[in-house]
């Protein structure tokens, strides 16, 4: 892709669609929205605890997608291996979560 | 082709992506996320563990101030779409514009800090030390840590912003840009993660 314009030799105009701030601000507005369930589920209280806390976990791994998605532009092109890296990390820490809870729990 | 041939010439449309320098350094910041992934990962599965060993100290319930909570969540969140903001202006050229976001997020960093700050200044007076708990030097450690990543965005974006004005955006100083804009994104989820599981399920109980 830029190979092509560096051929051209000369700037390119409006060949690009340039991106709008019009998905990032959804993004923000999502997570806005995403962030301020999690803290009514808590303020409102009386829920069953169980109940609150996947509420809790699922706000949170929501957000985690929509930001990973558009803020960090995982969602582009070329993001195969940034994914794989991340996702490598995510699992770690998931067999760390899970004997984290566990050695809790038991 | 090199990175100073192409910064004399025109700016590409995606100045971070256009020499392999420049994408490997992308790549390469990625891989160091995964393994940050698993640092912060390390400290939550502590403090999951540790957190109902309060010891003689105030429980997380009692302790924990939302509305504070809250308005840090949001000065973050806000600072992170800020950044996302100068990463555009620099793919569309505007020097300038990215100058002021990036100085947006800066200031909205501090605040962040600030607000953390007055907080740990709180529990501190409320009897909630490093040495009090497990839970508390567990919490000190995460939540402290976060705070210590954010002190240093802060500090990296403030020199980038220095840098630009003696440099320029060139094809060089352009992947710098996006690769904290990655790194300040990551501060924000992982800021996600904390408000959830420290702080709310702190409350719950």
């Amino acid at each position: 892709m830029t190979n092509e314009h560096a051929a051209s030799g000369h700037e390119p105009k409006q060949r690009h669609r340039t991106e709008g701030p019009q998905k990032h601000i959804v993004a923000f507005v999502l997570s806005l929205a995403l962030t301020v369930i999690a803290f009514a589920a808590v303020s409102a209280g009386e829920i069953n605890t169980t109940f609150t806390y996947i509420i809790l976990v699922g706000m949170a791994i929501l957000q985690v997608f929509v930001q990973m998605a558009f803020w960090m532009h995982l969602k582009d092109r070329g993001h195969l291996f940034p994914i794989i890296a991340i996702l490598g990390g995510v699992f770690v820490v998931f067999l760390l979560v899970i004997m984290a809870v566990y050695w809790l729990w038991w | 082709m090199s990175a100073h041939e192409q910064a004399e010439g025109y700016l590409p449309h995606e100045p971070e992506k256009a020499t392999l320098e420049g994408r490997n350094k992308i790549l390469g910041f990625w891989i160091f996320l995964g393994a940050e992934t698993v640092l912060f990962g390390t400290l939550f599965s502590a403090f999951i563990a540790l957190r109902h060993n309060v010891m003689d100290g105030p429980t997380p319930a009692h302790l924990f101030e939302l509305p504070m909570v809250f308005a840090a969540t949001m000065i973050l969140l806000t600072s992170s779409l800020t950044s996302v903001f100068a990463v555009q202006a620099m793919h569309r050229h505007k020097v300038g514009q990215m100058i002021g976001w990036l100085i947006v997020t800066v200031v909205l960093g501090l605040g962040f800090l600030g607000l953390e700050i007055t907080e740990f200044n709180n529990y501190a007076n409320e009897g909630h030390r490093f040495s009090t708990s497990a839970f508390s030097s567990s919490f000190y450690t995460l939540v402290g840590f976060h705070g210590g990543h954010v002190a240093f965005g802060v500090l990296w974006i403030s020199l980038l912003i220095a840098q630009i004005f003696k440099k320029g955006l060139t094809t060089v100083t352009a992947p710098k840009i996006y690769v904290s804009a990655i790194y300040w994104h990551f501060i924000d989820v992982v800021w996600v993660f904390i408000f959830t599981v420290v702080y709310l399920m702190g409350k719950v109980g």
